[in-house]
Formats: C-alpha cells, structure tokens, sequence
C-alpha cells in the first residue's frame, strides 16, 4: 500500500519517469478502488513535494532570521515563516494532529477516510461542460460500433 | 526537478551492456508475431521472418534505426496515471468488491478529474455490462464523458482503435486534431517471454498509422517469464519493448511510442506477482533510464 507505492513510484520518478501509473490499484492489479485512488493522490502530492527538493539562496539560508531570533526564541511569528507557510505540504486524508483530536473525530483509519471522500467527489464533481453536439456524436459512434460488432 | 535528484540505479556502463544484450537476443534468439501484417512489415524493413514458427529475427541496425526515428521526448515533469485496466472494482458507497460497469468507468474518470495530482485517465475497469466485443469503446466513452484529462483506451483490436480515435475525434474536433490534443492515447502489452500477439501488433500498426501514441509496455515477472536475475530481466523486457517500437517505426518512422515497463519479479514462495516491491522499484527506475538513453518519454509501474 503507501509505503510500497512510495518506494516504486518515488524510484520511477527520480530516474526520470515521464509518466508514472498505477494509482487507484490494488491486488497487484486485479481491483480498482477509488478509495485507494483518493489515497494515491495524496502520497503523490507528497512526492511531487519531495522532487520540488531544496531552495537554497540567501534569502532561504535565513542568517538573519537565526540571528535574529537565537536561543530560547521561536521562529513562529517571523515574517518570512509567514511568507512560505503555505509552501508546506498539506495532506487532506492524512492526520497529522495528536492522538486526542483524532479520537474525539472518530477515530477513523484513512481507508475510511478516503471512502467518504471518493463518494462526495463522485456525486458533486462535474467535468468543464461538454457540447452537447459532442455527446452526439460520439453516442453515435458508440451505437454503431455495437451495430457491427456488440452482438 | 533539480539535478541533485536524479537517481542512477544503472552506470553508463550498464546501460551500453543491457542494450548489447538485448540487440543480440533480438537478432539471434527473435521474438514471435502471431499476425500475418506484422510479419510483413517487419520483413519489409530487413528483419528475417520464419512463417513456420513465426519468429521474427532483426539486425541491431534495423533496432537502432528504429529507436532514432521515434519523436523525442520533452524531458518534462514527472506526470501521474490511474492504473489500468482493474477486472474487479470496489464500489466506495457499499464497500463491495465486484464486477464493474460503464457507470464504474465514468465514476473512476469522474474521479481522476478532480484529484490534483493524477494528470491523465487510462481506462480503470473494463465495463461487464455491455457487449463484451465493445467494452473498450464503453469504457472509453464513459471516460470522455467524465474527464477532459487525457484519456488512455483499452484498446484489443485495429478497429477497437480506430472507434475509439474517432470518439476521441469526437471532441478533439478531427482526427488531425487529436494527434496534437493527446486526447486520447492507447496502450499495447507484449507477452513475455517475447511474445508479440495478434492483438498488440494490430494496436500498434493502427495507433502507428493514426499517428497516435500507443504505450509499449511489458509486464514481464523476473524468476517466471523472464530471467530471475533482474539484469537479465530487464534485458528481456527490453527486446520485448523494443521489437514492438521496432513495428510501429517500420510502420510508420516518426510513430509516437512510450516506452513502457510493469516489469517485476515473481515471488517465488507464493507464485505471485510482487508489485510494490524494492525489485520492481529498481526495474522500473532502470527502465526509466533505459528509456532516457533512448531519448524516449516512459510510462512506469509506480503508484
């Protein structure tokens, strides 16, 4: 599961993959689950995050702010932690927080998670609108295809 | 990405002896079409045909020439794809793991639309509630109805691709349109070991001629159908690769292929597939790399 596509996909993708599927897959193969899909995405996103890799500048090497703060102080309210906060990788299905919250919430693995998810994008996602002559046309092309061969 | 990232699980030195090995497999040992047409074609390009047993043996130069004809790839971000093609489905309301249906299909591409970080939809299930003679065509148009990402069909025949070009057409505009949209592309598995069959070859002389990019990917099991060792694994899963390349130039040089690999070992204990392993982590990274010599874009088992 995350762990194994982690490790195949992250490999793929470091030695320079174009394309990388599989996501949405389990049982080597053999069943399609959304919900699984769902959880693809984020350990992709997680990727994505890790081959954005380091920034390393001057601005990004923070001398000033680490003098400015030194010890004992915190970085929290510095103007640059603001600026890049939301650089950070943001998972949805993931839980970061600590144990409490996450069992006055219901406790919930991600698999569920991720089932609740794929359900809610299933019924209210829509595709950009396609023209209604497109549609047609390709039903026609569907039902002539039956016509010759669907039998 | 950064240089700093890239990962080398072959040298330089590798690279060259895996594709010797493999031009030398693909001149002496051959692989085997089943499809008159294609034994044609490979004979019309210089490549040594037995009609008895099918084998179809090719000169290095005929490979090399093949490979420096493909249209290179653009070198550009990593892009991610569902997996195709599940003969099961989890249904996400019940929980229940069964056959699936066109409505699946379109639930599944309705999906990848809206998840940010799968970039292109490849036919998830194969619908069992049509014809199964047009269950690609289903699936394919369950697919364009529900995502206007790039959509990869399923496609087992020449005329399963033309159909499904021509839906594709549908919303591209014209067949000429499609070829530059990418929106719909196709994919071709060879069977290993070394085995091009009917219904590859005629997806790959079809896409060849439509000038559409079919994905060439084997599915070879390193310890089963292709040698244990992954070395020589990845030597048989590139002359299965690269003979189906080989046909769609011949085909048609400057034919769009993606080098493909769902390439793993078989665990023996069990006489299963092991997908999610570290052996497939490194066969796919070295496809990719093989790929990359190549100057050819890849599509890997991954996620």
């Amino acid at each position: 599961m995350g762990h194994e596509k982690t490790l195949t996909a992250l490999a793929a993708a470091l030695a320079g993959a174009s394309y990388v599927y599989g996501a949405g897959m389990t049982e080597s193969g053999v069943t399609f689950d959304p919900a699984v899909l769902v959880m693809d995405d984020e350990w992709i996103a997680m990727i994505r995050h890790f081959l954005g890799g380091i920034n390393v500048n001057r601005e990004t090497l923070g001398g000033a702010d680490i003098a400015a703060v030194g010890p004992f102080g915190d970085f929290l309210s510095l103007p640059s932690t603001y600026a890049h906060m939301r650089e950070q990788s943001q998972p949805r299905i993931m839980d970061r927080r600590v144990r409490e919250e996450w069992e006055s919430d219901g406790a919930t693995d991600m698999y569920a998670r991720a089932r609740v998810r794929a359900c809610e994008i299933i019924e209210s996602h829509e595709r950009e609108p396609l023209d209604e002559e497109a549609r047609r046309r390709m039903r026609a092309v569907v039902e002539r295809a039956d016509k010759e061969r669907g039998s | 990405m950064t240089p700093a990232l890239r990962l080398e699980v072959l040298s330089a030195g590798d690279l060259d002896a895996i594709h010797a090995e493999t031009l030398q497999v693909l001149e002496e040992t051959g692989v085997f079409v089943e499809d008159d047409e294609a034994l044609d074609i490979f004979a019309d390009g210089g490549a040594s045909i037995d009609r008895e047993t099918g084998m179809v043996r090719i000169p290095g130069e005929v490979v090399e020439a093949a490979i420096a004809g493909c249209p290179q790839d653009d070198d550009g971000p990593v892009r991610f794809c569902n997996f195709d093609e599940g003969v099961m489905y989890v249904d996400p309301r019940s929980g229940e793991r069964r056959d699936p249906t066109k409505a699946d299909a379109g639930d599944a591409a309705r999906l990848v639309d809206a998840l940010r970080n799968i970039d292109s939809y490849g036919a998830a299930v194969r619908p069992t509630d049509v014809p199964a003679a047009t269950a690609a065509v289903h699936g394919c148009e369950a697919a364009l109805l529900n995502t206007s990402k790039g959509v990869g069909a399923e496609a087992t025949s020449g005329w399963e691709v033309r159909v499904c070009a021509e839906l594709g057409a549908c919303i591209a505009g014209s067949l000429d349109a499609l070829r530059d949209d990418a929106v719909v592309g196709f994919g071709t598995c060879p069977v290993s070991p070394l085995q091009l069959p009917r219904d590859a070859t005629e997806v790959i002389v079809e896409c060849a001629r439509l000038g559409l990019s079919d994905t060439i990917l084997s599915m070879a099991m390193a310890g089963a159908s292709a040698p244990v060792t992954l070395a020589g694994a990845l030597v048989a899963h590139n002359a299965e690769v690269l003979s189906g390349i080989t046909l769609a130039q011949l085909t048609e040089r400057g034919a769009p292929v993606v080098y493909g690999s769902s390439t793993t070992a078989m665990d023996l204990r069990y006489a299963a597939a092991s997908v999610g392993s570290p052996e497939m982590a490194l066969i796919g990274a070295a496809a990719a790399q093989i790929a990359r010599r190549y100057k050819l874009p890849s599509c890997i088992a991954g996620a």
